[in-house]
């Protein structure tokens, strides 16, 4: 009998395995730098320290979010080669973060997901001195109570919600949430209408439709909103935030509780991936919508943090941050960009797809706090029926 | 040497070999796979943050929502219903399937195999996708009624279209384990219940389905499990209009705000002890039957 | 390399032709129209997915004329084109490891009674009872502490990379490998083995004539659904993948679920034709041996 040949088949194996976990080693240069805190640089105004620039900048972005010909620009004029990676939701990001060693230097949470970053030490602060373009942003969308000071975020891009239409079936035009959620009137598209997949959003517009903010917790108004809900759901094609903006421009569906950018992109389509639907419209209902922000932020520990830095500065620049807008089709908080966007796209704008002064006060931003936990429960007993 | 000298030289090889095929596997599994368990079993007795955060404080609290509340309770029937409906389609569509190519000449079998297997090389997303552009409301079987002055259906974003997709994507694996149960499977015996007068029929449910009884397990538990736990199919078939397990618990993780680790890990630990212990009670009984 | 199997247990089944053609008439008729309607099931959105590669509508929904243009575009798409590489090595590399774990284990939980079986039972069942999403957190919870205390010890900082992606899609492909293993041993007849020690060969002999080509088909069928999950898992790929190593299925998800391109379906015709060709090579240089 010849065990031993076995077991040191065996043994050699557990070698290799245990040798394999042994991989994985981070590259010299990406060794983490100094910690969290501001560094401030006396730098002239728009002068990039060349030496200090790492080769490789990780970005951690959603998909489709920035125009590709930017990062090319980006590595001609710098030498630095922009990697992106794509998360899905803000939860996905922070996971990926919260666990360390993420190799990401520059992130793009929403909203509350900075004050989430914020709270957990998981963003670097801005050295505003390295980033000039700020002067670019418009001040009403500065200071927003989930970073006061823009102390660790720079706004990247922001969004409506409203309801996107195919004006061949409504030719009326649509100027109240009940298109959405009067059983009467959509009984005749049923299978034709979508509400977004989100907790937060879609309770919102019943909120809003039942003339409360959309950051309402009083369980009675709670609800009326889920019976609302499930009175609704036998009329949806489905609850869909993903990739309404396609489903609208092939009339798969007729009308989508939407956001801003992907009714413009059902509008207008997507470069390379699909064509555009000349008859998409978009309102924010006179009850009133939502609004949010995407934010540029530095990962806490990054490498790469004076490379960010830089990589932010050049998004703001007006010139690129219009070309940035016109590819996503979302608003760019750049007003200097607002006249270098093209005379379609400013149509576009001028048309719903961007909120206008009056339509501005009709906008909401969600709250996110101990007592809104409670949108997770309504939304698991919708989802229940 | 003693004879008993002898036996206990042949029951420490024994013991070696066994050592040897054991530790890698074993190694492994405790390493990657029960360590990284503990941390979710450890998750789901804490409480959770405001942030989304785990506070290191202990709670029985998860596990009390858990079997207290009806929302989740009824998510865990709906999923065991579809995973049962899942499994049984998959086990009437794969058993023919395996037997069928079982039966074919030995070169034709491996064609044949990896013609089953082939589809599932391409993304799962991407069939699933393109099930999608059959289905849809403007899509090719749509489009075809329509063309045909026929009334147009809703195929897609139903329940309906979420047990198809599921199927199809379950399939091989029910396929595979029967198959290389009825490979073993020796045909003779059928011809032998022939002999002795049995049917056809009655010779299938008598001598081959029992034989190839294992195969048949291990594929339904191949084929429940994953249903049971599933999110995608739901979401791109289903609409995403009504949650089951895999949605819940991938919402609890991901999607809610703030998001729920804590509760998330009690509902799959509870799961995974449930169907754990119904598998080995399966596989304890069908294995004596085997024996 | 199953047809090798099957000659080896060809001698029990000499009597099955005559079996057959007398069952030619209707239940294996009934049974090929069964098996007909299946494969075309199967293979229904496949065609589309490859149809619609050549299409030159811009949705990749209908057909509205032939273009290479997706192909173009796909090659010229260096992050798709990396991460189907790095896919293919992921797949390959844990697929080679589980199913050696995977038969390994299946031979010692069949053939062997031990103390503590029960237990090792119950922990190759957890990784196929497990929620993915599960899976993946505790993975990503692990390598963080991995990480921390390998940092602690030797002071070298490791990240997530292909690596870890690796590790973790062996962790559950191992148990589908014992599983599908197993049933190949259950019917399995250990005269056979007897036998061969009775004329003498050794132990490693018996397992490399005897044993190992009588539960190929197992060992096969348990690394094609290793190779399998591999591809097509996103979620374990995604939390555990390091940053610029993306993965086929996490580019796919995220496609999906916003607008999926020709391009995409160009890629997954592109796969198809060489798993198509790998098959009918590996067979043919069988046939010739």
């Amino acid at each position: 009998m010849d065990n031993r040949s076995l077991i040191g088949l065996a043994l050699a194996l557990t070698l290799v395995l245990l040798a394999a976990c042994g991989g994985g080693t981070a590259s010299p240069g990406n060794e983490y730098g100094g910690g969290g805190a501001p560094q401030t640089t006396d730098m002239p105004a728009g002068g990039v320290d060349r030496n200090r620039l790492s080769r490789e900048l990780y970005f951690y972005n959603w998909s489709d979010y920035i125009n590709p010909e930017l990062l090319a620009q980006f590595e001609a004029e710098y030498g630095v080669r922009v990697i992106v990676d794509t998360y899905d939701s803000n939860e996905d990001m922070i996971a990926k973060l919260r666990a360390g060693n993420s190799g990401y230097d520059l992130v793009v949470p929403s909203d509350y997901a900075v004050t989430i970053m914020a709270a957990e030490k998981l963003a670097a602060s801005l050295d505003k001195n390295l980033l000039p373009n700020l002067v670019h942003l418009d001040p009403d969308l500065l200071n927003q109570p989930f970073d006061p000071d823009n102390a660790i975020s720079a706004p990247y891009f922001y969004g409506i919600t409203g309801i996107a239409y195919n004006v061949k079936s409504f030719p009326e035009g649509i100027d109240t949430w009940s298109a959405v959620f009067d059983t009467s009137a959509i009984a005749a598209y049923r299978g034709k209408l979508s509400m977004l997949d989100d907790e937060r959003e879609t309770p919102g517009a019943a909120l809003r439709y039942l003339g409360h903010s959309l950051n309402e917790t009083d369980p009675a108004i709670l609800r009326q909103v889920e019976e609302l809900l499930i009175a609704q759901k036998p009329y949806l094609a489905a609850y869909n935030s993903a990739d309404v903006n396609r489903k609208l421009a092939s009339e798969e569906y007729v009308i989508a509780h939407a956001w801003s950018g992907s009714a413009l992109q059902a509008r207008n389509g997507l470069e390379g991936e699909f064509a555009g639907n000349p008859d998409i419209r978009f309102v924010i209902p006179e009850e009133g919508g939502m609004i949010w922000m995407d934010n540029l932020v530095v990962v806490a520990n990054s490498p790469g943090s004076y490379t960010a830095h830089v990589f932010i500065n050049f998004l703001l620049d007006p010139e690129v941050a219009a070309r940035n807008a016109e590819w996503t089709g979302y608003l760019t908080p750049n007003q200097d960009a607002l006249p270098l966007l093209s005379e379609d796209l400013q149509a576009l704008y001028a048309e719903g797809f961007a909120p206008d002064d009056e339509v501005r006060q009709r906008l909401e931003w969600a709250v996110r706090n101990e007592q809104t936990a409670v949108f997770t429960d309504l939304w698991t007993v919708v989802k229940g029926r | 040497m003693t004879l008993n000298a002898l036996e206990r030289e042949r029951q420490r090889r024994e013991r070696r070999t066994l050592a040897a095929l054991l530790t890698p596997g074993l190694l492994w599994l405790i390493l990657f796979f029960a360590l990284p368990l503990v941390i979710i079993l450890v998750y789901s007795f804490m409480t959770n943050g405001p942030r989304g955060n785990i506070v290191w404080q202990f709670t029985l609290g998860n596990y009390v929502d858990l079997f207290t509340r009806s929302i989740y309770f009824n998510a865990y029937l709906r999923s065991i219903w579809i995973s049962v409906l899942t499994t049984v389609i998959c086990l009437v569509l794969g058993y023919p399937l395996a037997l069928f190519i079982v039966r074919q000449p030995p070169r034709w079998r491996t064609v044949l195999l990896f013609l089953v297997l082939i589809p599932f090389w391409t993304n799962f997303l991407v069939r699933i996708y393109a099930w999608q552009i059959i289905l849809a409301n403007n899509g090719l079987i749509n489009s075809a009624l329509r063309s045909l002055g026929l009334p147009p259906l809703t195929l897609l974003n139903t329940e309906g279209a979420t047990l198809l997709g599921l199927v199809y994507g379950e399939l091989p694996f029910m396929v595979l384990p029967i198959y290389a149960a009825l490979d073993r499977f020796d045909f003779t015996l059928m011809e032998a219940a022939a002999d002795l007068g049995a049917s056809k029929r009655r010779a299938f449910w008598r001598v081959m389905l029992p034989m190839t009884m294992p195969g048949v397990a291990a594929g339904s538990v191949l084929v429940f499990i994953p249903t049971i736990g599933q999110f995608v199919v739901s979401e791109l078939l289903g609409g995403a209009k009504v949650d089951y397990l895999g949605n819940l618990i991938q919402r609890l993780f991901l999607r809610s705000n703030p998001p729920n680790w804590p509760l998330g890990s009690a509902m799959a630990m509870a799961m995974m002890l449930v169907l754990l212990a119904l598998i080995l009670i399966y596989f304890r009984t069908t294995t004596e039957e085997d024996r | 390399m199953i047809e090798a199997t099957s000659t080896a247990t060809q001698p029990r089944r000499a009597a099955r032709p005559a079996l057959e053609q007398g069952r030619l008439t209707w239940g294996g008729l009934v049974l090929m129209a069964c098996a007909v309607l299946i494969y075309l099931f199967l293979y229904l959105p496949i065609a589309i997915l490859v149809l619609f590669s050549f299409t030159r509508d811009q949705f990749g929904v209908r057909w509205t004329g032939f273009t290479l243009d997706w192909y173009t575009r796909l090659f010229a798409n260096e992050r798709l084109m990396g991460a189907t590489v790095n896919t293919l090595y992921v797949a390959l590399v844990s697929t080679i490891v589980a199913t050696v774990l995977g038969t390994l284990l299946a031979m010692a939980l069949e053939r062997y009674r031990f103390r503590g079986r029960n237990s090792v039972d119950t922990l190759i069942y957890l990784p196929i009872v497990i929620p993915e999403i599960v899976m993946a957190v505790a993975l990503l919870a692990f390598s963080a502490l991995a990480f921390d205390l390998i940092r602690l010890l030797t002071g070298e900082t490791l990240r997530r990379s292909l690596t870890t992606v690796i590790i973790g899609h062996i962790a559950f492909s191992v148990s589908f490998v014992v599983v599908v293993v197993r049933t190949s041993l259950k019917n399995f007849d250990r005269r056979l083995e007897e036998a061969a020690a009775d004329l003498g060969a050794n132990s490693w002999n018996i397992f490399w004539r005897v044993t190992f080509p009588l539960i190929l088909p197992g060992i096969i069928g348990g690394a094609l659904l290793a190779f399998t999950l591999s591809l097509d898992d996103f979620i374990i790929s995604l939390f555990l993948s390091g940053p610029g190593t993306s993965l086929l299925p996490v580019e796919v998800y995220n496609k999906v679920r916003r607008a999926v391109t020709p391009e995409i379906n160009a890629i997954s015709t592109l796969m198809l034709a060489l798993s198509i060709t790998l098959v009918v090579l590996s067979q043919s240089v069988q046939r010739r041996q």
